[in-house]
């Protein structure tokens, strides 16, 4: 038996996968489009040709202020995989570390994907533990908690997620000051993020530290230091940070079934889970079947929509994802896991 | 400064989920009413940039300047003028 979760249908946008059964969505009854697919203006061929030439500038001939010169958040997913082979096809002269966070849910095979994959673009490796047992009680804590995340964050990701990617980019943040790393790279795709270069100073650096603390706190986290960047790399006196985040996949085209096609013949392995949107982590079906349960939200719709609305993905594709397969031996082995 | 404010506003309802029946001081903490992130908070400077053909000095971005509407709307006319 299994568990399917998929947005009721009432009213759906009749060009992206929203649908006015989600809160805060809204179906115009004389357009048929929500509120996103209303105001959307595709990115123009001059400005992508300008990222493109931002990037170039950046990447082909990196100032070297440390060890490396990338460091870059490898899941052992699709996405990630894809993103590394890439960079390093393109930009051959970068230093690169991937750090792959081992959440305790990672698949054998996204930990065997990961590492082939920077042996293969000559990548150093590094798999980033925390503590385990601290970790599963902090994503229990985010199952159970309501309204930890931004509005906005809600329909980004499930609150499980959302702990577990703040956590990455807390401490990828972390390690890229320590090791004086340039450029940080995660390979999101252009509906998860919106702007392609971020530049990082203190003063942004303080500020989400402090939202993602609060988030925690509302979680109900006491020990909140070991997800969060050292303070000392960016209270007041400490040198300014001199670090980029890049997102290329707002970059370069994306298509996701040709990306795994590449993939799989570099030796990438599909580890096969039910869960159409996650490649390499367990406990992302579960995470979203609770989300859906406690908000109404499909954590990916938001991301599929805007896919679908720029393009990058087909409609029938993306409603496909939006159905979560989860086995009662699967939801009932993550429970016991998280002792819920 | 009302249509920058009225951009925000509607900036905020479409990417920060805001209520339409909330109504938002001036001096209200976008971060802690939980309206803003991090990403909307890029979105948001994305948006403010090309809207009002600027450029948003990285230095510029603090809470005292991006996390109000009056910080904001203060922040943009200021660009705006040079």
């Amino acid at each position: 038996m299994s568990v399917s979760v998929v947005a009721k249908a009432s009213h759906s946008c009749k060009k992206c996968v929203l649908d006015s059964a989600t809160p805060g969505i809204f179906i115009n009854e004389d357009t048929g489009l929500c509120q996103f697919c209303e105001h959307f203006a595709p990115l123009s061929s001059e400005k992508k040709e300008e990222y493109h030439a931002r990037m170039d500038s950046l990447l082909k001939f990196p100032h070297k202020t440390g060890m490396y010169d990338v460091i870059f958040a490898l899941s052992g997913g699709v996405d990630s995989s894809y993103a590394l082979y890439r960079l390093k096809m393109e930009y051959p002269n970068l230093t690169i570390l991937a750090v792959q966070f081992d959440n305790g849910f990672i698949t054998e095979t996204a930990l065997e994907n990961a590492q082939k994959f920077c042996a293969l673009t000559k990548s150093t490796y590094i798999r980033l533990s925390l503590d385990q047992n601290a970790l599963e009680e902090t994503f229990t804590k985010a199952a159970h908690s309501i309204d930890a995340y931004p509005g906005a964050a809600k329909y980004r990701a499930s609150d499980i997620c959302n702990t577990c990617i703040s956590i990455i980019k807390q401490k990828i943040i972390e390690i890229a000051i320590i090791t004086k790393a340039p450029f940080i790279v995660f390979a999101f795709s252009p509906g998860q993020a919106d702007v392609p270069f971020v530049k990082l100073t203190k003063s942004i650096l303080v500020w989400m530290r402090k939202l993602f603390d609060q988030s925690l706190k509302t979680i109900g986290v006491t020990d909140r230091e070991q997800y969060l960047v050292d303070v000392h790399l960016i209270q007041p006196g400490s040198p300014e940070p001199e670090v980029m985040i890049i997102h290329p996949f707002l970059v370069w085209d994306y298509d996701k079934i040709k990306f795994k096609k590449e993939c799989i013949q570099l030796g990438w392995i599909d580890p096969l889970l039910k869960d159409h949107n996650s490649s390499n982590c367990l406990l992302n079906a579960f995470a979203i079947k609770k989300h859906f349960d406690k908000y109404h939200i499909h954590p990916y719709a938001y991301d599929l929509a805007a896919l679908v609305r720029q393009g990058n993905m087909k409609r029938e594709d993306a409603l496909k994802k939006l159905i979560v397969d989860v086995s009662d031996a699967s939801i009932e082995e993550i429970k016991l896991k998280l002792k819920l | 400064m009302n249509e920058i404010r009225e951009d925000i506003l509607d900036f905020l309802k479409r990417h920060g989920f805001l209520d339409k029946r909330i109504t938002l001081q001036e001096n209200d903490s976008l971060s802690e009413t939980g309206l803003i992130d991090s990403i909307t908070l890029l979105e948001l400077i994305d948006f403010l940039e090309r809207k009002y053909s600027i450029q948003i000095p990285v230095e510029m971005i603090t809470p005292e300047n991006f996390d109000t509407l009056a910080g904001i709307s203060k922040s943009v006319m200021k660009l705006k003028n040079g």
